[in-house]
């Protein structure tokens, strides 16, 4: 994705770079620089204008205005707040160990943006770098980031930081299994790990989007991808009536806008995730016929796409931070371990069960299912068929079995408690009371 | 053994919490709420913005409501209308007016008289309760309690108001818009 290809074509722009530039110094150091540029800064310019959306949005949710006074609709609002970051003290505190709490905001900052560098945001030039195995490099990239918020809570040397650090290591480590096991389902439709080729699988022949074919892993990897990047309702490393502001607790100024700036661009990574292997990517149906046949033309258009489908994504994350109230610690491990991880696991199961069907019915009694397995799995319309009943017939299945294997989760807290509470002598059919030591006595006294 | 009776869900209520019902009839809610705050500017249909941007649109106070004091003048001669008759802090329950009279010769019908006439007037806001009871004694309507609702200040003593800040209005930074 290059910013300037958006004014002139790229064909021009090449014959300029050209002339300054040897053609494989220019496929390999210039345009990956251009491409590079563009993304930070537009990443960058998000991250700012993510806060001002995230204000903008809570307000208008609860009837209130948001920031007004700051330029036009108080456009410039986050303008104004980098220069108040960017002019404050730089404190460290006297205690902490200063070389890792300067640094752990940059971890947090690289880590997220690195991975920017195998998504495709458009085909052809849309992409920076195609890498055969793309997803594995963000999931592993991104899981990095945990390092930068465990560093920060630690280096912090303060109770609050560190409490933040360890709740949020142990919240992005649960939910991460899950987030990689829910990608699983789409790798078996699509046959490969880069996430162009993901893209490539969905788009052809007759294109079809894998959410249609894996419901439940798509909800497991959004669910999961909030939890990740710890957004409400899974803020818990950063919940304010808790732990003041969790491990960012001593930041201040430029460095805890570093660690906004990574939490907003970990937004757009997993919502591009989402978008490049549940809902197709930039392709989007009627667009080629839309370009005319101008290949910059179809690159500009898929970008658009791309985007589009990210910001739905995106206001998900702030319509549903705004919604719904923060979990309790021990809800959101049992969300994690009991649900998440369980649901996504069957989906592994069931996709299995599917490819295997769709496999299994080709060439029986002359039903033809397979295509070929050239861009991924190749399906015939009735192939496609069968994986969309499947798939959808996969999220009751999913219910049945979690509402089975957490029939009784609850009450496996309780059992030591239950040995020790005594009923006090009621008759049958009323409930029980749960007696305390003191109100034990007074019952036998009574009696 | 359940220590809580808790009765055992219907089908429906089975159906419900599957399909999250409650979860999506509040997203719905804040869902209404956002585009009503984008179309429906003034609240008319209950999910639009009830706030008001404060300082550049003013609320309208209700028409019994009593604010700043301050002391009326003569529209054309600009004199007070104050007589320095005193009724305004006998009648004040909270004694916080100070009205200080002053003598000056006049001639009436030739002959040099002595007439009563305002010096200074003391009013603490501090200690007003905004009665109005000062008001509804004034003979020339002079004193009233008007409609201003900005009294803050920095310093006790800037609650205590004197006969200019009655007469001309206490000086306040207004917002522009």
């Amino acid at each position: 994705m290059s910013l300037f290809a958006l004014f002139a074509p790229p064909n021009f722009l090449n014959g300029l770079l050209l002339k300054f530039f040897g053609q494989e110094t220019l496929n390999y150091v210039v345009w990956p620089f251009i491409q590079i540029g563009a993304v930070i800064t537009l990443v960058a310019v998000w991250a700012l204008y993510a806060s001002y959306l995230e204000r903008k949005i809570s307000a208008f949710m609860q009837a209130r205005l948001g920031p007004m006074r700051v330029g036009k609709w108080g456009l410039l609002q986050p303008i104004a707040d980098a220069v108040k970051l960017l002019t404050k003290e730089d404190i460290v505190p006297e205690k902490a160990d200063p070389y890792i709490f300067r640094y752990a905001p940059y971890i947090a900052v690289a880590a997220t943006f690195l991975t920017f560098a195998v998504i495709p945001f458009a085909p052809d030039w849309g992409v920076i770098t195609d890498v055969n195995i793309g997803l594995l490099f963000v999931l592993s990239i991104s899981s990095v980031g945990v390092l930068a918020l465990i560093l920060a809570g630690w280096s912090s040397n303060s109770k609050y930081a560190l409490l933040g650090g360890l709740r949020s290591s142990a919240q992005m480590v649960s939910y991460e299994v899950s987030m990689g096991l829910s990608l699983i389902g789409a790798l078996m439709f699509a046959r490969t790990l880069s996430l162009s080729g993901i893209v490539d699988a969905q788009v052809a022949d007759r294109p079809i989007p894998y959410i249609l074919f894996q419901p439940l892993a798509f909800a497991v990897f959004l669910i999961s991808g909030i939890a990740e990047n710890n957004r409400a309702p899974f803020d818990l490393p950063e919940a304010e009536s808790e732990l003041v502001a969790g491990f960012h607790t001593e930041y201040s100024g430029m460095r805890l806008s570093l660690f906004f700036m990574a939490e907003y661009a970990a937004m757009v990574v997993v919502s591009a995730v989402a978008v490049t292997v549940f809902v197709g990517g930039w392709y989007f149906p009627g667009v080629f016929w839309l370009s005319r046949g101008s290949a910059n033309l179809y690159v500009i258009l898929s970008l658009f796409v791309f985007v589009v489908k990210m910001a739905l994504l995106l206001y998900l994350y702030f319509w549903l931070r705004w919604t719904f109230p923060r979990y309790r610690y021990d809800q959101l491990m049992d969300l994690g371990w009991k649900w998440m991880i369980p649901a996504s696991l069957l989906n592994v199961v069931w996709t299995a069960l599917t490819v295997f069907l769709v496999q299994a019915l080709d060439g029986w009694r002359g039903i033809k299912t397979i295509e070929s397995l050239t861009r991924g799995l190749n399906m015939t319309a009735t192939g496609k068929g069968v994986a969309v009943a499947m798939g959808w017939l996969g999220l009751l299945v999913a219910a049945v079995f979690l509402a089975l294997l957490n029939h009784r989760s609850r009450d496996f807290n309780l059992k030591k408690q239950r040995r020790e509470i005594r009923l006090v002598d009621v008759p049958k059919g009323t409930p029980a009371v749960a007696t305390t030591a003191a109100a034990a006595v007074t019952a036998t006294e009574n009696a | 053994m359940p220590l809580v009776k808790v009765p055992r869900p219907s089908w429906g209520e089975k159906l419900r919490r599957f399909f999250l019902a409650d979860m999506l009839k509040g997203m719905w809610l804040t869902l209404k709420f956002n585009l009503g705050a984008l179309t429906d500017k003034d609240s008319v249909r209950g999910f639009g913005i009830y706030t008001e941007q404060y300082p550049s649109v003013r609320p309208q106070v209700a028409p019994r409501w009593h604010g700043a004091p301050r002391l009326n003048m003569d529209p054309e001669t600009y004199e007070s209308l104050c007589i320095a008759c005193n009724l305004c802090a006998l009648a004040c329950p909270e004694d916080c007016i100070d009205v200080i009279p002053m003598d000056i010769e006049v001639t009436v019908a030739g002959k040099p008289r002595k007439k009563k006439v305002l010096d200074e007037f003391i009013f603490d806001t501090s200690r007003c309760m905004f009665c109005a009871l000062c008001q509804e004694a004034c003979p020339t309507a002079c004193l009233e309690l008007t409609q201003e609702f900005e009294l803050a200040t920095y310093s006790r003593a800037g609650f205590v108001w004197n006969r200019e800040m009655l007469e001309q209005g206490r000086e306040t930074r207004k917002f522009e818009a």
